[in-house]
């Protein structure tokens, strides 16, 4: 069985090109910001992997468009946002989500965890 | 620029990516990097397990990007083409077996030749089975190639499409839907 950490970036895996555009779905945002955003919400094992490859596929696959702007007192950075596609994307994307998570729960809840002290 | 950044610019070179993009990405990471350090936190927990291997995630982003092919793309292309050729054989032989079988004509049978001594009667390799009153049939002993043929190539093609499932369920998944 896979251990604490590992399952969470294995699960992480699945579901960060949804929280990545979900994050970016908030406000236009560049790589670190994503992840800051992320981290904020308690994800973080974001780095495991990193989300550069994944944002070339998004890209790719158009569900974000791009932009170069200025930052705050910094070179300009790349901008990420959300597509039509992208959107249509993470909507779908996360009703199975959700549809996964009741699914997953229903087995799952009736374990009671007991934690030896 | 970190030496992180120059060993990733490094393999985009090596991999021919063209160096506006690569300037391009070469500049967002390190930008990244910068503001990661200014807030306290190291390379090693922004990227992770990426962080000692700069190449790695290099020719990852790159080919994700679909600036360059997929790393795996050789290994992964080899083994269906193998795998189509393989399948359409066994195809081809299921389909002339069940063909010679369904014409008849020719019938191809394996038959054990046998060395006789001349002055032996030549036993009958095909026995007679009565089939009903006053009618009887030869029976062919050997088993005909046709039948052999279409069992095995049957089995082939069972056996390309537990391949076929294999490589399907190993392939990286899309965790999004195409729109």
């Amino acid at each position: 069985m896979a251990p604490g950490s590992q399952r969470q970036t294995e699960l992480l895996r699945g579901v960060l090109d949804l929280c990545l555009l979900a994050v970016m779905d908030e406000g236009p945002a560049y790589g670190y910001e994503m992840t800051k955003r992320l981290r904020e919400r308690g994800l973080s094992a974001v780095g495991e992997g990193s989300i550069y490859p994944l944002l070339g596929r998004l890209e790719r696959e158009g569900f974000v468009e791009t932009y170069r702007a200025a930052s705050k007192g910094g070179p300009p950075r790349k901008y990420y946002r959300p597509s039509s596609a992208g959107r249509i994307a993470l909507a779908l994307g996360v009703s199975e989500w959700r549809a996964a998570r009741v699914a997953i729960d229903a087995v799952l809840d009736g374990v009671k965890v007991e934690v030896a002290s | 620029m970190s030496e992180f950044v120059e060993q990733c610019r490094r393999e985009w070179r090596r991999l021919g990516v063209p160096d506006p993009l690569a300037d391009e990405m070469a500049a967002d990471l390190a930008s990244d990097l910068e503001d990661a350090e200014a807030e306290g936190v190291s390379i090693e927990e922004y990227l992770g397990s990426s962080a000692p291997d700069p190449r790695s995630l290099a020719s990852s982003w790159a080919s994700e990007r679909g600036i360059v092919a997929t790393p795996h793309g050789t290994a992964g292309s080899r083994r269906p083409r193998a795998l189509v050729a393989f399948t359409a054989l066994a195809a081809i032989v299921v389909m002339v077996a069940a063909l010679l079988l369904a014409t008849g004509e020719p019938k191809v049978t394996l038959t054990a030749a046998r060395r006789t001594p001349p002055h032996l009667p030549v036993p009958s390799v095909h026995p007679t089975v009565p089939v009903g009153i006053g009618h009887q049939v030869q029976a062919a002993a050997a088993a005909p190639v046709e039948w052999i043929l279409l069992v095995l190539a049957l089995g082939a093609l069972g056996f390309a499409a537990w391949l076929w499932s294999r490589w399907h369920r190993s392939r990286p998944s899309l965790a999004l839907p195409k729109t």
